[in-house]
């Protein structure tokens, strides 16, 4: 029976090798929510992706930094917050943030770029970024569960 | 569970196929990305890459794919790609890879795909 309210967290350095450890804390975290089997890899993907972004360009050249993954789930949304203190980027603007994105050039042409983002928008119902110059960088990805009413 | 793993097998004299297990996500692609710029410095542009044994992707290692196929094209070569898991296909066809690529089940039809040029 999943639980009405999932609520974890997880602090790991901004290293990619800590990748697979937050995945493995997402899968675990989403085994005790509600969300949906056909939405575990999205979810699982967009997180992925908001971590790599963080570790690759908000904490470029540097590797003391430290990334947050928290968890907040209902029966109606499954919400994820990522907190860093790395350079702000806002995911809702970047390279990849518009869905309309015209990936066949993008890939004819051979460019990575902004894919991780594009992932992010395409998969989750609301991406938020929020940054406080000096502090903490707050992205906010959620999942319905329910479409809210 | 394996993290990572890539093994090479030649199929024919200019057909090299890369099998890939495990994870391809932003730690793991740069061995990836490796092994393929390795056979482009041998001259080696017709390249088979088996998917079945990898587990999961991100865009990161979506992006070695693409960036492969267009240096591929560009020296002549192509890309095939062999059985990729649900996982894999899952984002191959958010980010638009699957209508991209070319896609072969089987040893003799990836030769057969790559030898028919891009």
């Amino acid at each position: 029976m999943p639980e009405a309210h999932v609520s974890d967290r997880i602090e790991v350095d901004a290293k990619t090798q800590n990748l697979a450890k937050v995945r493995e804390f997402l899968h675990g975290a989403i085994k005790r929510s509600s969300l949906p089997a056909t939405d575990v890899n999205k979810v699982v993907l967009a997180v992925d992706e908001a971590v790599a972004n963080i570790i690759q360009h908000g904490y470029a050249g540097r590797d003391d930094g430290k990334i947050e993954v928290q968890i907040d789930a209902d029966h109606a949304r499954f919400t994820i917050k990522v907190l860093d203190s790395g350079l702000s980027y806002d995911t809702a603007k970047g390279a990849g943030a518009n869905a309309d994105l015209d990936l066949k050039a993008h890939i004819n042409a051979g460019s990575k770029r902004g894919l991780g983002l594009f992932i992010m928008r395409k998969v989750m119902d609301e991406v938020h970024y929020s940054s406080r110059e000096g502090q903490q960088n707050t992205l906010t990805l959620v999942k319905y569960i329910k479409p809210p009413a | 569970m394996r993290e990572f793993e890539i093994n090479l097998e030649p199929l024919s004299p200019e057909v090299t196929l890369i099998h890939v297990a495990g994870w391809l996500d932003a730690h793991t692609f740069e061995y990836m990305e490796q092994a393929v710029n390795n056979l482009f410095g041998e001259g080696k542009v017709r390249i088979a890459i088996d998917l079945s044994q990898v587990e999961y992707i991100s865009s990161a290692g979506a992006g070695v794919f693409i960036g492969s196929l267009a240096t591929a094209h560009e020296r002549g070569g192509n890309i095939v790609l062999m059985n990729p898991t649900e996982p894999v296909k899952e984002v191959f066809d958010m980010l638009g890879l699957s209508q991209v690529f070319t896609f072969a089940q089987t040893k003799p039809a990836a030769v057969a795909a790559l030898k028919a040029g891009k």
